[in-house]
């Protein structure tokens, strides 16, 4: 009687939860997307390209391990290469976002000139380390 | 038209490199039958018992020199060039050889290149034993000690005396005793001797058979002898390092018509032969030791990297080389090509990184192909030949292999494409969110 009466009102608060975590994920997404809404258009360009600098280092990784790591020297700059641009993308959104009250100081411009600079520096070395 | 000259200059210095061990030692290669031959003896009575043996080397046309060993005049050289290409010590008794002839200048002699073949008897002196031991070669020291065997003793007409013994436990070498085979047993009577355990270059030719032992005839034996059994040899050779061949012999009567002519019959046995093995044996083992066989040369060594003729100053790791080398063996009268299927060659760097038997064509060209290791540095073509008979060939020519150079990689792999895309990829990527990024809105 008594672990019957535990029992039955714990898997009725289970399946109550199984539909609450459900509802809150939906929740959560909507309220994300709700958010991320807000964010501004040039933000949302720098998340693109990083998201496609880190889906080439990706589909890299996963060639390297079909094929081998023959030539490792290439493997390397492509993947790093990816891997830099979004890092150094990343970097970019830090200091062009204007709710990141360490960089107000900071211009766009600046940031982005700084940006550029990187970048180069980057592929330069990524060129030579190619082949 | 400067290089085809420099080449030549190079295949002769070649030439020269490889012909200088030849001028070197007492074999002549354009004229072997000129050979020289000084033959010292005890007695000139020598040269009659011991005629049909002497007249078999006239007859192939060596120049005998026949003299006593005692002779005030006796000398080997004059300013620094041998007067003869061999010497036969049949001079066993002598206390000190004549003129400014000693044991010091009988090694000097055999250092230099040329052939000595030695015979002792019972009566054997002190200076003969040092020439024997200088060569590697012990006789038994024991006073009076000669060989006795009571099982295979000889049955002959000259006696069936236990010191009189058929041997027939020959080396199995055709090169050494010629290619027809000894069966006959040899008669032989004088000392036994060990080569030296230490002495890596003598070889027993004809050893003892198991039941005999070195000690007096006629005395009771008190003490164990000194050397017994199949380890004591009768008749041995030495090939030196620099291809001189000496010949020792215990036994002097062993070369003698009388027991060249002999019958035998081998105690315990029942064949008898008509005529003993000796004469066979001595002329056999004198044509090895003058050089009339086993004797290699080689000529037109050569590499080069399949699809060039031209000998590389260097080779690059993975190169394809081919590496050929002629042999001849020396018959008597011309040189034949040399046919062996073990010649190898080595690619040496501190130790074999390719180790390759040669293949030949029949003729005597030896060749083989093989690709340049991974591993650079300093190698070798090392040809190390070491048969029993033959003279030893020893080639080793320097080359130096070097690595890759920057720009002999492969410059695009297609295995590398997709990385090369996205290196490429984010760099158009970086441009065009550049401009975007700059010009939106």
């Amino acid at each position: 009687m008594f672990e019957l009466r535990l029992n039955r009102p714990s898997s009725v608060q289970f399946s109550g939860a199984m539909a609450s975590t459900a509802k809150d994920a939906q929740d959560l997404f909507s309220a994300m997307r709700s958010a991320y809404s807000k964010t501004p258009t040039r933000l949302k360009i720098i998340d693109v390209y990083v998201i496609y600098g880190l889906i080439t280092a990706l589909i890299q990784v996963v060639y390297m391990a079909m094929v081998g790591t023959f030539p490792f020297n290439a493997f390397l700059s492509g993947v790093l290469s990816c891997i830099g641009t979004s890092v150094l993308g990343v970097c970019l959104r830090i200091q062009v976002n204007p709710e990141n009250k360490e960089f107000k100081d900071l211009s766009p411009e600046r940031a982005f000139a700084d940006f550029v600079l990187c970048n180069l520096v980057l592929h330069l070395v990524i060129m030579n380390f190619l082949g | 038209m400067a290089s085809s000259s420099s080449s030549w200059t190079q295949t002769l210095l070649v030439f020269f490199f490889f012909a200088l061990p030849m001028l070197c030692t007492s074999f002549n290669p354009d004229s072997p039958s000129d050979r020289r031959v000084l033959v010292l003896v005890d007695d000139l009575a020598i040269k009659s018992s011991h005629s049909t043996y002497l007249q078999s080397l006239t007859d192939r046309g060596y120049e005998l020199d026949v003299k006593l060993a005692t002779d005030p005049k006796l000398t080997l050289q004059s300013y620094g060039s041998y007067h003869y290409d061999a010497l036969i010590l049949f001079a066993p008794k002598v206390e000190s050889l004549g003129g400014n002839l000693d044991a010091a200048a009988i090694s000097d002699f055999v250092d230099s290149g040329h052939d000595l073949i030695l015979a002792a008897d019972e009566t054997t002196s002190d200076t003969i034993r040092e020439i024997a031991s200088d060569c590697g070669v012990d006789f038994d020291e024991f006073e009076k000690a000669v060989v006795i065997d009571h099982v295979k003793y000889a049955i002959t007409p000259l006696g069936d005396d236990h010191s009189l013994i058929a041997a027939d436990n020959l080396i199995d070498s055709t090169v050494i005793l010629g290619s027809q085979g000894i069966k006959e047993p040899i008669l032989y009577r004088g000392l036994g001797h060990i080569v030296n355990p230490t002495s890596e270059l003598g070889i027993k030719v004809l050893s003892a058979s198991p039941s005999a032992y070195s000690g007096r005839v006629g005395a009771e034996i008190t003490d164990l002898p000194n050397v017994s059994g199949a380890s004591m040899a009768l008749v041995s050779v030495v090939q030196a390092r620099n291809n001189a061949r000496i010949m020792i012999s215990g036994s002097l009567e062993l070369f003698s018509n009388q027991f060249f002519e002999s019958s035998v019959q081998q105690s315990g046995s029942d064949d008898k032969f008509e005529k003993s093995g000796n004469q066979q044996f001595a002329v056999e083992l004198t044509k090895w030791t003058l050089h009339e066989r086993g004797h290699l040369k080689t000529s037109n060594v050569h590499h080069h990297k399949i699809g060039e003729t031209n000998e590389p100053a260097m080779y690059r790791i993975a190169d394809n080389a081919r590496y050929s080398l002629g042999i001849q063996e020396w018959n008597g009268k011309d040189w034949q090509p040399y046919q062996a299927d073990d010649v190898q060659l080595q690619f040496y760097m501190m130790s074999p990184y390719v180790l390759k038997t040669l293949s030949h064509d029949g003729k005597g060209l030896y060749f083989t192909e093989f690709q340049v290791p991974d591993v650079y540095g300093v190698f070798q073509f090392k040809v190390e030949y070491n048969r029993l008979g033959y003279t030893t060939l020893n080639l080793a020519k320097q080359i130096p292999v070097r690595p890759f150079r920057h720009d002999e990689y492969e410059r695009f792999i297609p295995a590398a494409f997709p990385y090369y895309g996205a290196s490429f990829s984010t760099m158009i990527a970086f441009f065009v969110f550049g401009i975007v990024f700059l010009y939106h809105k």
